[in-house]
């Protein structure tokens, strides 16, 4: 979707316009908020929440670690059933096949339900350029496609509208004024989209989760649009990434447990579908044909990598954009992909092999862990980040300042006379600046901190300075270890000696 | 150059089929190792062992249904039999003023005789002749009525398979949806209703499995829950037995 | 029994009395800390932003200053994680391996320490004042720290702890967040501080310097008087 030049190209200027509109930080905050206390409440009230999270996270690696195994019973399973099974390794040879697909059947009109694949494919528009009508049925997904934009959260696509914004739009379309008010508004919808669901000569869908041994495929929304596109049209094209797999239906009801509780904390979404081929010859609706395009697009790119493997275990629930703090004032947009929030800052790079083409997602992120704690699957997403930008420097893509910044960091840090001589510079020049305790110009590196702070002062005798006085003080108080405690901490070190391992602290 | 969409289907059949092989060999060679051509361990199969034994009584589970049912917006019932959920979804007729309506057609419905108890309503049942336009005769009815192949207590759901004489339209192209639960379907945990899938087996599955629990919503516009966007905006489950 | 002290370089240079408080506090247990003075910083702001090889170098003086110690306790939960990324950071190194999984396995943060090894909750401290606390992120999600430091102030006499609305919220910081994405960076801490405000609590209690610095610096900028404190300083000053 790249459009005039003057679209800023990096995540800190994007992020900068988000942080200036006051309506989307209140709409992001709004419905972060919302969805996050949503699926506490679910994930409270259903109970073993950890537990479920680690069942998810075994299902997951577990299929990962064996994809070429599943994913080929999948694909042999599906054609079994009398599905077109097609396998894309790039987005352009998924277009190309959606496109062929849709040109054989001479469609005029294709009715899609929700799928971040064909976003990332950027597939209306190669649909649209063969002047094939390809139309979002998703409330959310309709109101950004009139508007011309991409969606600005996994599930919840509109979030940065208001409803007058969108009164607007539909009222354009609907060719009469449409009051802002959502039952109206979303009333207009449902009339206007029946028609085309009826006439539409291609069903289009995403997909949850395929089940390897049957080669069905499950869809989960709430509006009905998934059913109507895989009911009513003739022919059902689905795209899917290759990794959106698990073994069986048993494994779906961990999914189904996890999923919309995650999403926004519900038991379970309005419609979950499992659907396995075509129509039968006896039944009287569901499409005469069907195909499924397994698409790659990078996602192999993170198999046999211990780093980031486990980033295939997303089931795309957006828990952790809900989660996240700078998701919640930047918003989707700000990331630059399809795919935003914790999740998108990942993926968004690891789908490309080329670091020189990575931009500067990996760094809005204080890597405060909200999103690996919000994730049902236990995706160590704070870890990846870390890891992504570490590749981006080694690679040779870094920051040329940042870089000399940190050799000179490690250099006066490297020992501990350097590092006393650097205190003592600090406490030294900051004669010049400092004012009742404190820094307050703006000028170099503290004009970003200090636009938000006033830097604390740098006192007179650093730790160090004043250690010989606090030892010598302490040592005379001469109070005496208390036997009990001595014993625990004995207990500890000879615990630790066996093998204990470090129980106090550290992540699976 | 195919002739006919068969042939063409065919030629990318062919080529997909070779495709895949390369596809499926990259990622075992990406994960380091052979390719597995047994079935894997798999030993966290399915929920935690806890939950496999977590079980309502049958009264629980009609109250826990209709609770989960009903805060998402559903409607349900009780009815001692098929002849009082007919006169339930009589008198909603009379109430609502539906004058089409779709049935399934599955024995139980035959028997329960909707048409017989209106006879001025159009009532179509799903698939009795190759003409018709079922999708239309769906689309354009107030109330659509199927009996449920399960329920699913704990997450407030009706299960509802394709066939023959059972269309996905029926549940989801009319404006009210009139679900029947013979009690004995309903079942606690929805494992419990996947189970069955798995031990059907790939060939036994029908096109369409459809899990129901409540009627359509969104919130896509500010965060405002509206119901009834696509799918049924009113739902009734009605127990029977 | 050998306990040292890890500083951290921000508790070092800026905030000095959280050691000083951490050290006398032990005192009075017969507790004698430690200070190996060959240690620098823990290694996270070059860790975070990709510079694995920089992030080594000072590392490696923790990991010399602490060889011989029993206990390595640091009054900050992200520096004690930043120890926990030892094995990863030195994972093609066999002897620095070993040498950092023995570290990781004897550190704690501060409260970690005082209540699981020592099991100590009362100090016997006295602070007649209303309290909020912000958990530290790296503390509370990634080394657990959750009910130590509440079981602390729970013994506290006169304390009154309000709770903090969205307190697991990230402060943010994040380190070199701050200056890369200062104005993601100053959102976040406005309103990190909005919610402080919110409990009209007269002291704000942290468990990581980098945090408080954060938020004490916002606090002045708008000129709110709220003190902000760690918790071994709190705790301290409530015994002297």
């Amino acid at each position: 979707m790249s459009t005039a030049s003057t679209k800023p190209s990096t995540v800190k200027e994007r992020a900068g316009l988000a942080l200036n509109d006051e309506f989307l930080r209140k709409a992001v905050k709004f419905t972060t908020e919302r969805l996050r206390s949503g699926k506490k409440t679910a994930s409270e009230e259903h109970g073993n929440w950890d537990d479920w999270r680690e069942r998810g996270r075994q299902i997951r690696l577990h299929t990962i670690a064996h994809l070429d195994y599943y994913l080929n019973l999948f694909a042999d399973n599906a054609r079994a059933n009398g599905v077109n099974v097609h396998f894309a390794e790039t987005d352009v040879e998924a277009v190309k096949i959606a496109l062929a697909i849709a040109e054989r059947k001479q469609a005029k009109s294709i009715v899609k339900s929700k799928s971040m694949v064909t976003e990332e494919l950027h597939l209306n528009h190669a649909l649209e350029k063969i002047g094939v009508e390809a139309i979002e049925t998703d409330l959310g997904e309709y109101i950004i496609q009139l508007a011309g934009e991409t969606p600005s959260h996994i599930i919840i696509p509109a979030i940065h509208k208001n409803r007058y914004q969108i009164a607007d739009l539909l009222s354009a379309e609907a060719g009469e004024t449409l009051a802002p008010d959502t039952q109206i508004l979303a009333g207009f919808v449902r009339k206007k989209l029946r028609e085309k669901f009826l006439e539409a000569d291609i069903g289009m869908t995403g997909c949850n989760f395929a089940i390897a041994e049957t080669g069905s495929m499950v869809l989960f929304e709430n509006e009905g649009n998934a059913r109507m596109v895989s009911t009513v049209p003739k022919t059902q094209i689905t795209l899917m990434g290759m990794e959106r797999i698990i073994p069986s239906f048993e494994d779906l009801e961990v999914m189904a447990t996890l999923l919309p509780r995650s999403a926004t904390g519900q038991k379970l979404t309005v419609y979950m579908s499992g659907i396995t081929g075509p129509r039968r010859t006896e039944d009287a609706d569901g499409p005469d044909e069907m195909h499924i395009i397994i698409v790659d697009n990078g996602r192999s790119n993170q198999l046999g990598d211990p780093e980031f493997q486990e980033l295939l275990n997303c089931i795309r629930c957006g828990a952790c954009l809900n989660a996240c703090p700078v998701y919640r004032h930047i918003g989707g947009h700000a990331y630059g992909g399809t795919y935003s929030g914790p999740i998108g800052a990942v993926l968004t790079p690891a789908l490309k092999k080329d670091e020189s083409q990575w931009d500067d997602i990996a760094n809005a992120s204080s890597l405060c862990g909200a999103c690996y704690e919000a994730c049902p699957v236990k995706i160590p997403l704070h870890d990846m980040l870390v890891y992504l930008r570490r590749r981006k420097v080694e690679s040779g893509n870094g920051n040329l300042a940042e870089k000399v910044g940190m050799k000179g960091f490690s250099t006066l840090l490297g020992g501990s006379k350097r590092m006393r001589g650097v205190i003592r510079l600090g406490q030294l020049g900051q004669k010049l600046v400092e004012r009742d305790g404190g820094i307050r110009i703006k000028l170099g590196p503290l004009k970003g901190w200090n636009t938000y702070r006033v830097t604390p002062s740098l006192p007179k005798q650093s730790f160090r300075d004043r250690w010989s006085t606090i030892q010598r003080e302490t040592q005379a108080e001469g109070a005496v270890l208390d036997p009990a405690l001595k014993a625990r901490m004995e207990a500890v070190v000879a615990e630790r000696k066996q093998g204990g391992g470090s129980k106090h602290g550290g992540h699976a | 150059m195919a002739d006919t969409h068969k042939e063409w289907l065919k030629e990318l059949e062919t080529a997909s089929k070779a495709k895949q092989k390369s596809f499926i060999d990259s990622i075992s060679s990406k994960l380091g190792r052979p390719r597995p051509m047994e079935k894997p361990a798999h030993p966290f199969r399915g929920a935690p062992d806890f939950w496999r034994s977590f079980e309502w009584s049958e009264e629980e589970r009609i109250e826990r249904f209709s609770a989960n049912f009903k805060a998402a917006g559903g409607h349900v019932a009780r009815l001692a039999s098929y002849d009082d959920a007919k006169q339930f979804i009589v008198d909603k007729a009379a109430e609502m003023s539906a004058q089409y309506i779709i049935r399934q057609g599955q024995p139980e419905l035959e028997a329960m005789n909707l048409e017989a108890a209106m006879p001025d309503a159009h009532i179509s049942v799903w698939n009795t002749n190759q003409e018709e336009n079922w999708r239309a005769r769906a689309a354009e009815a107030d109330f659509g009525v199927v009996v449920a192949d399960y329920a699913v207590a704990y997450t407030g759901s009706i299960t509802v398979l394709s066939a023959a004489n059972k269309g996905r339209s029926v549940s989801l192209l009319p404006t009210v949806l009139f679900a029947i639960i013979p009690l004995e379907r309903l079942k606690t945990r929805l494992g419990e209703a996947l189970i069955n899938f798995d031990q059907a087996g790939r060939e036994n599955l029908p096109a369409g499995i459809h899990f129901i629990s409540g009627p359509s919503r969104s919130a896509d516009i500010e965060n405002d829950l509206t119901i009834g966007v696509h799918g049924p905006g009113v739902v009734y489950a009605l127990f029977v037995g | 029994m050998k306990v040292s002290l890890f500083i951290t370089c921000l508790s070092d240079a800026i905030y000095p009395r959280v050691g000083e408080a951490m050290v006398r506090l032990l005192a009075r247990y017969g507790v004698q800390l430690e200070f190996p003075t060959v240690q620098t910083c823990c290694g996270q702001p070059a860790f975070n932003s990709g510079y694995w090889d920089d992030a080594r170098k000072t590392a490696t003086t923790l990991i010399e200053a602490f060889e011989d110690s029993d206990f390595v306790i640091a009054p900050s939960g992200s520096c004690i994680g930043m120890i926990h990324h030892y094995p990863k950071l030195f994972e093609k190194d066999a002897v620095m391996l070993e040498r950092a999984n023995r570290l990781q396995a004897k550190s704690y943060e501060f409260t970690q320490f005082l209540v699981k090894v020592l099991g100590i909750t009362d100090v016997g401290a006295t602070f007649p004042h209303k309290v909020t606390y912000h958990p530290s992120c790296h503390g509370s999600r990634l080394l657990g720290v959750k009910e130590e430091p509440i079981a602390l102030m729970n013994k506290v006499k006169g304390l009154e702890l309000v709770p903090l609305p969205f307190a697991e919220d990230c402060c943010g910081f994040g380190g070199t967040f701050a200056v890369k994405m200062a104005d993601i960076s100053g959102a976040m801490v406005t309103e990190k501080v909005d919610h402080v405000l919110e409990t009209e609590a007269e002291v704000l209690v942290g468990l990581d310097m980098a945090c408080m610095m954060n938020i004490a610096g916002n606090l002045r900028y708008r000129d709110k008087p709220v003190r902000v404190m760690h918790l071994a300083e709190l705790l301290y000053e409530g015994v002297k």
